[in-house]
């Protein structure tokens, strides 16, 4: 698939998340994932400001736990806190250890591979939300096509989030985030579960659920929800056809 | 990033543990972070009715026995929701709501009324219930600071269901990320190996961690690495490593 028709396709899809099952970490699961595929990088993850003002982890392209413990340290340090301080988009910054301005995320991010690494805040008319985070294995840089992809991508994921309004009322930001980060919650203690009942690892399971929501039409959360809830067994997901995910 | 305002939160407990801590505490914290009248604190404990943790005054006491004794108002709206409950004007919007809660809690002094669903994930342990007595809705800073103190109270109940004394809450929660990803992991699977849910599942993580001195987020990393587990039969925790 070219480019371009990755590009259509992930657009007609954030436009269409809209209307059906709107579900935050689904539409930034997506974008996570089409970030890593129509774009020169190895890694994507959002962050998201908490009600809080905390970066919270919110998704990725990759469930793996080394990966996630790189999101957690961002809570903290690392180029997404940085990228909404300064209010400035962080391209290219390649990772030498040591660094003094990320201390624990720099070795880290250079123990799992990644070369460099790049921020794009997302905001719509002056309201940040939250950062999309890219890694890079390779030497070398993003050219400015590629930063100017992946900016259209989160924008357009920013503005799904901030323009939905759900059927009965309309949601407010802060309600909009919380439940984001309520439903991170609840994808984590499902994969819990779902490793434990199937004997897997937390990427499989996680994978199973996001299979079980494709096939089923079913929001990203509302699957683990079941599963926590006990009212869908972990036995009972769908199994992935082939597993894509980094 | 220095949070300010989760900084303050901590800061305003730890005020209150070294002046004495009591249940009410943690509602006086609440209260003052939003700058509004009055908080208290609900608990559901899961298949029984709506208790109290405690009031900053008696106004807001006044209001939870009220939504206890009702079974009705924003409190108990916020046990079932996700979104917080809010009614800026209990007097002019006295429409059918809250037809018997509405005219006592006016009557008690509360103008306005808010109220913050308190949850960790799927496990729903109660709400943050806050008045003001004058009518007006909630700034966006106000709301945020709503929502963030609920998320503190959530790990706090948990923390005392585990066995923290309400005199070092600040210090023990402080130490904690707000939100760990390997936590909520290990709890999925201690919610199957001790046959449990996952609010109970917490409490046995944080019990235990508790117990052998180890950082919670430690243990959770161990867990997930299944160098640690949980028998439901023998009824205790077992080391994988030897």
């Amino acid at each position: 698939m070219s480019r371009e028709s990755l590009l259509v396709a992930t657009l007609v899809e954030l436009a269409d998340s809209l209307v059906d099952n709107f579900d935050v970490i689904d539409v930034l699961t997506l974008l996570s994932d089409r970030c890593v595929e129509a774009v020169d990088v190895d890694a994507a993850g959002v962050m998201l400001l908490s009600p809080g003002g905390e970066l919270q982890y919110v998704a990725s392209s990759s469930d793996s736990m080394r990966v996630l413990e790189l999101f957690q340290i961002q809570t903290d340090e690392g180029p997404c806190v940085d990228c909404l301080r300064d209010g400035n988009a962080i391209v290219n910054r390649e990772l030498i250890a040591p660094d003094e301005r990320w201390p624990r995320f720099t070795p880290r991010a250079l123990e799992l591979g990644f070369q460099s690494v790049h921020c794009l805040p997302m905001r719509l008319r002056g309201q940040t939300i939250g950062a999309l985070n890219l890694f890079r294995t390779e030497l070398g840089f993003l050219d400015d096509q590629d930063v100017l992809v992946a900016q259209a991508l989160a924008d357009v994921a920013t503005i799904a989030i901030l323009q939905h309004q759900s059927s009965i009322a309309a949601v407010t930001l802060n309600e909009q985030l919380n439940r984001a980060l309520t439903s991170r919650i609840i994808i984590e203690q499902a994969k819990g579960m779902i490793s434990e009942s199937m004997r897997c690892n937390m990427d499989d399971a996680f994978a199973m659920l996001r299979a079980h929501s494709r096939n089923h039409n079913l929001g990203l959360t509302s699957v683990a929800n079941a599963v926590v809830s006990g009212a869908l067994n972990p036995h009972g997901l769908d199994v992935p056809k082939a597993k894509t995910r980094s | 990033m220095a949070n300010d305002r989760l900084v303050d939160i901590f800061a305003l407990m730890a005020r209150y543990e070294r002046e004495g801590a009591n249940e009410g505490s943690l509602c006086m914290v609440a209260a003052e972070i939003t700058e509004l009248s009055g908080a208290a604190i609900a608990l559901l404990p899961p298949d029984a009715d709506m208790t109290s943790m405690g009031a900053s005054n008696k106004v807001a006491t006044q209001l939870m026995d009220l939504e206890i004794t009702l079974g009705e108002g924003p409190c108990n709206d916020a046990c079932r929701r996700e979104d917080a409950v809010e009614e800026t004007d209990l007097v002019k919007n006295n429409g059918d709501r809250w037809v018997f809660y509405t005219p006592q809690a006016i009557a008690f002094g509360a103008r306005a009324v808010f109220a913050f669903p308190v949850r960790i994930g799927v496990v729903r342990l109660g709400a943050l219930s806050l008045y003001r007595d004058s009518r007006g809705s909630l700034t966006y800073e106000q709301a945020s600071s709503g929502y963030l103190m609920a998320s503190v109270i959530g790990r706090a109940i948990l923390a005392m269901q585990a066995g923290a004394s309400g005199g070092a809450l600040a210090a023990e929660l402080e130490r904690e990320a707000t939100f760990d990803f390997a936590i909520h992991q290990a709890a999925g699977m201690l919610a199957v190996q001790g046959s449990t849910n996952v609010g109970e599942a917490l409490v046995l993580l944080r019990t235990h961690a508790f117990a052998t001195d180890t950082p919670i987020s430690t243990l959770a990393t161990r867990v997930i690495a299944r160098e640690t587990s949980f028998d439901r039969e023998k009824g205790m925790w077992l080391d994988e490593t030897g």
